[in-house]
């Protein structure tokens, strides 16, 4: 269960990108981008986020998250194509030698926070 | 108020991570991360290879992980080389090491003495994959037991891994497992990985498993 370490990361992330001015509990959503390689499970990441935004400075926040398909290129014959999981085999050559161009890691994508006149 | 940011969530832990690796630059030191599921024999693997490098004139060190006890750190002591036990148990039980546990015990190593350093992760096969420590080469050891269809299952890991050993081969005649089909399924997952049929046990495939670990120091990077 890496997801709890993945939402600290993500408490982490938003805190070294809000301007100074801005206060941590003033943020109302933050977006992140999971690739479908992470194996991280969507439902649990956002209930140990919710378990743990309040003693993070973010109690006001809730995270949104959209899983990125898996997209590969192949070394041998450069067809990009997306794959069902679990197998990285060209569908034009049949080479096993590709590169996933899409859909491995974890992006802080966007946060929004409410304007002081707004609150 | 919309912040527009595009940013790596995992980027502290990779800067750790780039940090580890400078300090193992700096000293000469290869780092394997070796992975697996629990039980297919990781520290029983490090008590054959690590005679075998030291009778070579090298020497070793562990960053034994487990998220409890030091069960497998006392089976290395008799080895009489430097072991050093990170436990997840206090920062939250997480089921991988983090590269800022490897940094806290690379502090209670020597490294100016050390040619490897084998970071044994904690028996999982999905969250270890997922974070980079700092290491030259990741192995995933794969016991017969565990099926031929586990490659397929947890991808990531063998996508992640320069070599496959394929632990337990002397239980093959004893077992229904197809080991023509295990390898299929972990080239399907990556074309690119190097596959290694041993018995950490018996010893079988120990020598072909030093010599890659030699050719890879050799090679570095």
């Amino acid at each position: 269960m890496h997801e709890l370490y993945i939402a600290e990361c993500i408490v982490k992330s938003v805190a070294a990108s809000l301007p100074m001015d801005v206060p941590s509990d003033s943020v109302r959503e933050i977006r992140v981008q999971v690739g479908q390689l992470d194996a991280v499970i969507p439902e649990t990441l956002l209930f140990v986020f919710d378990a743990i935004k309040r003693n993070s400075g973010l109690p006001n926040a809730n995270l949104s998250v959209e899983q990125i398909d898996v997209v590969c290129r192949c070394r041998a014959c450069n067809q990009e194509f997306g794959i069902e999981l679990p197998v990285f085999i060209c569908p034009q050559c049949r080479s096993g030698d590709v590169e996933v161009l899409r859909g491995r890691g974890i992006l802080l994508t966007g946060i929004t926070v409410q304007n002081g006149e707004e609150a | 108020m919309e912040i527009r940011v595009v940013r790596d969530v995992l980027e502290e832990s990779n800067l750790r991570a780039q940090e580890n690796r400078a300090l193992f630059d700096m000293h000469g030191i290869f780092a394997v991360n070796i992975m697996s599921s629990p039980g297919s024999g990781k520290t029983m693997l490090l008590q054959k290879t690590i005679p075998a490098l030291t009778e070579r004139g090298f020497s070793c060190a562990v960053i034994e992980g487990d998220i409890t006890s030091t069960i497998d750190s006392e089976r290395l002591q008799p080895l009489g080389i430097p072991v050093v036990q990170a436990n997840t148990e206090p920062f939250g039980g997480d089921c991988h090491l983090g590269s800022h546990l490897v940094q806290a015990a690379l502090k209670q190593l020597d490294l100016s003495s050390i040619d490897f350093l084998f970071i044994e992760n904690i028996g999982n096969l999905v969250c270890p994959a997922e974070f980079y420590l700092g290491e030259n080469r990741r192995v995933v050891v794969l016991s017969l037991p565990e099926g031929e269809d586990k490659p397929l299952k947890y991808p990531l890991m063998f996508r992640e891994c320069n070599l496959c050993l394929l632990n337990k081969m002397d239980l093959a005649p004893y077992l229904e497992v197809d080991v023509e089909l295990m390898k299929s399924n972990v080239h399907k997952t990556n074309g690119q990985i190097a596959i290694l049929p041993i018995s950490a046990k018996t010893g079988e495939g120990v020598g072909e498993w030093i010599a890659w670990l030699l050719h890879a120091r050799g090679g570095q990077s």
